[in-house]
């Protein structure tokens, strides 16, 4: 066992910390620690010449340990890394100290008690890297190949841009045919196209391109694995087929609300949904209701399913607009609580519904429309809450806008590929802000509405967006870890399973081994948190760079400047 | 330990501060950056995430002689590994009634949190902290040469 | 080699995500960004809706991330002056404005920022507040390294002081720095220039900058910035008081026909935020929100102002105020208005009352950040009638804009919030990756 031999290297920071600080007494102080073999101090130690002067001493002195003592390491510390790496050092055998941040500007009215707590802060670093041990950080291989989970917009768009990245790709769709909820619209929004101009193209070139394989009424059954290398089974009616890939894009899409007890809805037969009165009323030879009554936010922003469906205002109003074309003269009602045309192109398409002569009537959820009629509804009885006054507007037709809901294999979904579900039951990503189209669990990603409602360009957004992230791992070729992960000493382990539970990426798994049942973790989800290690009973479980013995002797280190404790 | 033996004049509490990396830690580093002066008592020990502190940490460091140990982590809700400092609150609940069984003053040990733009309340915190541990005697458990 | 390079213009939270993907996709890239740090308007934020995050500890991540990667070159201070070629090989022309600081010797240590003389106001802040000559703009900034300010700098502008010089031990001070004219090769370009706010000074009805206590959205996110210039106390101009009751005013500009006639998407959730913050700082502070529609459409957004209506008394009120006036003596704001709801039959008579508060809000129109109208032409973009870059498939190719090859992404090219900014951005990495990958 080679002796330990720890090079300490003191900043001035000009005279950030040399100004509060004293460097030489802090320099002199470390000569005396244990192990320490060779100290200096150094204008700016993070410049050329600094760093330089780093490098110099790990081969003369043959330096197996550096501390820096300067700034916050969040800033530099990969630069002094790097620095070690250069000099043949395993850039784990690297700690930093910080006296900046942490000392000199915080008590630049007491040099004297900065200068003891700059020499206690070295000490317990130098006493930190006498434990550091070198460390290789994981290189796990991926495979180059990425599972889209459902054929419609989303997914399809994903797939094309994976495809024409030259990435392989298995296409998974439920159904008999690609589209997905688009196939069930007639007419699009902003353009008033007919949606088989934008699947047609779509589905060609989809299925025409040589990267991708597209499985139609096929079920994804079980996904096995982590980021790099999933198992998959995939089964179609005819056959089932093991395939692997690197990542995997859930892109399953949402469902109309059908609001069965909402407005007479499935009992009187002129009461639809929007996307009914799409299918029913956009072609040839239908016949153009004339009056038309439509209720906004039916089954949404209610106290049982509070959130807002984001595009069914702009659903609304389309066909709204539709109606007015085809007849000038109809009578067609908004019945709406804020209608949600944010953004340049649906607030100008809901200036355009006015201007038709589509009329919006504000109401209220405590006073919600009434529809009169027995066998069929007649007229909608209403609040009119911007006039102050009941008004009854007669209807040939009621159309009931409603929210996307989530797909009930959500859960299964979610299960296999063990990824969370929201409170609404659409995928929760990683982070609502910055990670929207991610998973806590890596090489998992979500686009279009199986996160939340949205409407076509949003969804084709976040599936070019989940196509960028699901080809990183896969260009690279390699997932690398940043070695300060946790793993498990088996010869310890007693199998309590803390860890199991308590590891929030679900890491870590007991299994069979050289010493029976023992905790695994799985270094290339492991995210190097810790949690698992405080909560082993038995300190089977370590955390590379942040080991019980580090920290241990950090304590240490600091509690044995206690004497008398006055004066400290 | 008789309750009145305060420490005296002189008297300044050791503190040792574990500080998550993502949160706690950067609202330190903003304290520094921003010049918020406090007094020079404390130490601290960067962790990954506050739920890497293990009990035996705390208790380690109260036997020996340090006269409190603070946890840092960031505001429940907002922790980098999502729940970590979830199970902190916890572990620091139970630690908490263990100390204060074992006799020792609850200020010794505190869980709190601060967030990577609070550096203002990081140096409240060591300014509150050391005031409340000056007020105590030093801590010297049973045994412990002096 | 050019078209494995892609140039990124603009280095807020759009343009550090597409850099960062871009980078992690094997390209090189050149972030251009014309302030001195990357972070834009998202570092200028307290919080972030719906979470309530701390804005600067999700960002700062992300700009280290994208900084000290090792395929992202970061040419801030700059502008793109020219761009010729096609996609798959632009030339583009970059101007690095003169910092009058060798980047390679500073170390953002902050000494000369001390002893500098000079003081000016700070846009970071919105002007609240002053900086130096030279300066961070923010401490997180990345790069951490000072920039001279030309037009503020007493040696530049008369030829006298040169402290910082004489105080920087790294030397790293340059007076004889020259704007420097860079020319690149790249495979693609993204656009990320995001927004600007309105100046809302042409609505005179509101009395912005001739009433004292009437400000704006951005202006009261400084204020209550822990970070900002009152360290978070929510000072009123006028006197330094603590708030009781604050008008929140939506749309002043936006969805009017006389300034901006689309909805800017974000300013009703922001205006939530603002109000929960308040109250958070102050339990007894009181918001009313003066809204046409409250458009939370987002995720979780719905769930946010509920909670705002019962946990942080925050009502809201249906109605556009005609004017704003003051009452002299206590500088309090009067807000002019017409109910437009009745909550119950029999009472149909609009009224115009007035409420008196202590700070009204002006949650103003954001429009496409103004430099880059210049750079459209150069880059033969075309805008939409409201000056956003113009997309002309927006269904099936939403981040492309008029010119193959350059794609853009975040409010520069519609109003959004920041996860949808964040998404396009990470869009335009894949359009860039998929356009630059040679097809059979």
């Amino acid at each position: 066992m080679p002796k330990t031999r720890v090079g300490v290297f003191v900043c001035h920071c000009g005279n950030n910390i040399a100004g509060v600080v004293r460097v030489p007494e802090v320099v002199e102080y470390a000569r005396g620690l244990p192990n320490v073999v060779h100290v200096e101090d150094n204008l700016y130690a993070c410049s050329e010449e600094g760093l330089s002067a780093i490098k110099e001493q790990i081969a003369e002195q043959n330096l197996n340990r550096v501390v820096v003592a300067s700034c916050t390491p969040r800033t530099h510390e990969p630069l002094f890394k790097a620095a070690c790496e250069e000099a043949g050092l395993n850039k784990y055998l690297f700690e930093f100290v910080n006296i900046r941040e942490h000392c000199s500007w915080i008590h630049m009215h007491d040099p004297a008690r900065a200068t003891e707590k700059a020499k206690e802060l070295v000490k317990m670093g130098v006493a930190k890297a006498c434990y550091l041990e070198p460390q290789e950080e994981l290189e796990s291989e991926v495979f180059p190949a990425a599972l889209v989970i459902g054929g419609g917009v989303a997914g399809m768009t994903a797939a094309l841009n994976l495809g024409r990245q030259g990435i392989q790709v298995h296409l998974v769709e439920r159904e008999q045919e690609l589209g997905g909820l688009v196939r069930n619209v007639r007419t699009l929004f902003p353009t008033e196209q007919d949606t088989e101009e934008l699947l047609e193209p779509l589905v060609e070139q989809l299925k025409s391109h040589p990267q991708i394989t597209t499985y139609l009424g096929g079920e994804v059954e079980n996904v096995d694995g982590f980021i790099g290398d999933f198992d998959v089974t995939i089964a179609t009616d005819r056959q089932t087929k093991e395939l692997k890939v690197g990542t995997v894009i859930v892109a399953t899409g949402a469902h109309e609300l059908k609001p069965t007890g909402f407005y007479g809805y499935s009992r009187l037969p002129n009461v639809v949904t929007q996307l009914e009165f799409e299918e029913r009323f956009k072609q040839e030879g239908a016949d153009i209701p004339r009056n038309v009554v439509m209720i906004n936010c039916v089954g949404a922003r209610i106290p049982e399913r509070t959130y807002c469906g984001r595009f069914c205002c702009t659903t609304a109003i389309k066909n709204a607009i539709w109606l007015k074309e085809q007849d000038p003269e109809a009578n067609v009602y908004v019945l709406q609580r804020d209608v949600m045309a944010y953004g340049v192109d649906i607030e100008k398409f809901y200036r355009r519904s006015m201007e038709l002569g589509v009329r919006f009537v504000r109401y209220d959820i405590e006073n919600p429309p009434q529809i009169m009629g027995e066998e069929r509804a007649e007229a909608v009885k209403a609040y009119h809450q911007l006039m102050g006054r009941e008004v009854v507007l007669p209807a040939d037709l009621v159309v009931l806008t409603t929210p996307l809901v989530p797909r009930e294999d959500n859960e299964r979904l979610s299960k296999m590929l063990k990824v969370p579900l929201g409170s609404e039951g659409f995928f929760l990503e990683a982070h609502v802000k910055l990670r929207p189209i991610e998973f806590a669990t890596d090489g998992v990603y979500v686009c279009g509405s199986a996160r939340y409602p949205s409407n076509i360009p949003e969804s084709v957004s976040q599936a070019y967006a989940a196509a960028a992230k699901a080809a990183i791992p896969i260009r690279d070729g390699l997932v690398r870890v940043q070695a300060i992960t946790a793993f498990c000493d088996e010869g310890t382990c007693t199998a309590c399973g803390n860890c199991v539970q308590v590891c929030p990426f679900g890491a870590i798994e007991l299994q069979e081994g050289r010493f029976g049942t023992t905790a695994r973790v799985n270094v290339a989800q492991c995210k190097g948190c810790g949690c698992c290690v405080a909560a082993c009973p038995s300190g089977a479980l370590q955390q590379r760079g942040f080991d019980d013995r580090q920290l241990f002797s950090m304590i240490c280190a600091l509690a044995e400047e206690m004497t008398s404790g006055f004066g400290g | 330990m008789v309750l009145e033996d305060r420490g005296g004049d002189g008297f300044e509490p050791k503190i040792l501060i574990f500080a998550c990396n993502w949160c706690s830690y950067a609202g330190a580093d903003l304290a520094g950056v921003s010049r918020l002066q406090m007094p020079p008592n404390s130490r601290v020990i960067r962790v990954m995430c506050s739920a890497r502190v293990r009990p035996e940490f705390v208790i380690t460091a109260l036997s020996q002689g340090l006269d409190g140990v603070l946890i840092l982590g960031c505001h429940p809700g907002d922790c980098h590994y999502s729940e970590g400092n979830y199970l902190t609150r916890r572990r620091g609940l139970f630690l908490k009634n263990l100390l204060e069984y074992m006799g020792i003053e609850p200020e010794r040990f505190q869980v709190r949190w601060v967030s990577a733009s609070e550096g203002a309340k990081f140096a409240d915190i060591v300014e509150e902290v050391t005031g409340q541990l000056k007020g105590l005697c030093p801590n010297r458990p049973p045994g412990h040469s002096e | 080699m050019s078209n494995r390079s892609v140039l990124v213009i603009g280095g807020g939270i759009a343009g550090i995500q597409a850099s960062i993907d871009l980078a992690n996709m094997g390209f090189q890239v050149c972030l251009v960004e014309s302030t001195p740090s990357i972070g834009g308007r998202m570092a200028q934020l307290d919080k972030t809706f719906p979470t309530n995050d701390c804005s600067m500890c999700i960002l700062a991540p992300k700009m280290i991330e994208c900084g000290g990667h090792e395929k992202v070159h970061l040419l801030t201070y700059s502008e793109v002056v020219e761009v010729q070629g096609e996609a798959g090989d632009f030339k583009v022309t970059v101007r690095r404005k003169p910092r009058y600081i060798d980047l390679a010797k500073c170390t953002g240590c902050g000494e000369c920022v001390e002893k500098c003389p000079r003081r000016v106001p700070d846009e970071f802040n919105m002007g609240l507040e002053k900086r130096k000559a030279v300066y961070l703009p923010f401490p997180q900034a990345v790069p951490r390294k000072m920039t001279i300010d030309a037009e503020a700098c007493l040696y530049l502008i008369k030829g006298r002081c040169r402290v910082c010089e004489e105080t920087c031990q790294a030397g790293a001070i340059e007076f004889g720095q020259e704007e420097e004219l860079l020319d690149l090769q790249v495979g693609a370009i993204v656009m990320a220039t995001g927004f600007d706010p309105y100046d809302p000074a042409p609505l005179t009805e509101y009395g912005y900058g001739e009433l004292e206590n009437v400000i704006t959205g951005l202006e009261y996110e400084r204020l209550i910035c822990a970070s900002g210039p009152t360290g978070g106390n929510l000072q009123r101009p006028s006197d330094g008081k603590v708030p009781q009751l604050i008008a929140f005013i939506q749309c002043v500009g936006s969805r009017d026909v006389n300034y901006k006639p689309y909805c800017s998407s974000v300013c009703c959730m922001h205006a939530t935020k603002e109000a929960i913050l308040a109250n958070e700082h102050y339990p007894e502070l009181e918001s009313f929100i003066f809204y046409t529609d409250m458009r939370a459409v987002g995720k979780q957004f719905q769930e946010y102002i509920i909670r705002a209506r019962e946990e942080y008394n925050v009502s809201h009120i249906r109605s556009r105020p005609g004017k704003i006036t003051v009452d002299e003596e206590s500088g309090n704001p009067i807000v002019w208005y017409d109910e437009t709801m009745f909550s119950e039959a029999g009472d149909p008579v609009r009224r115009v009352t007035s409420m008196e508060v202590d700070l009204v809000v002006l949650c103003q129109a954001l429009v496409p950040h103004g430099v880059h109208r210049e750079m459209v032409e150069k880059l033969g973009l075309e805008l939409d009638e409201s000056g956003f870059l113009a997309i002309p498939d927006k269904l099936i190719r939403p981040v492309d804009t008029t010119v193959l090859g350059i794609f853009a992404c975040g409010f520069c090219q519609s109003p959004q919030d920041i996860p949808d900014s964040v998404v396009q951005a990470s869009a335009a990495a894949a359009r860039v990756a998929e356009l630059l990958t040679p097809q059979e």
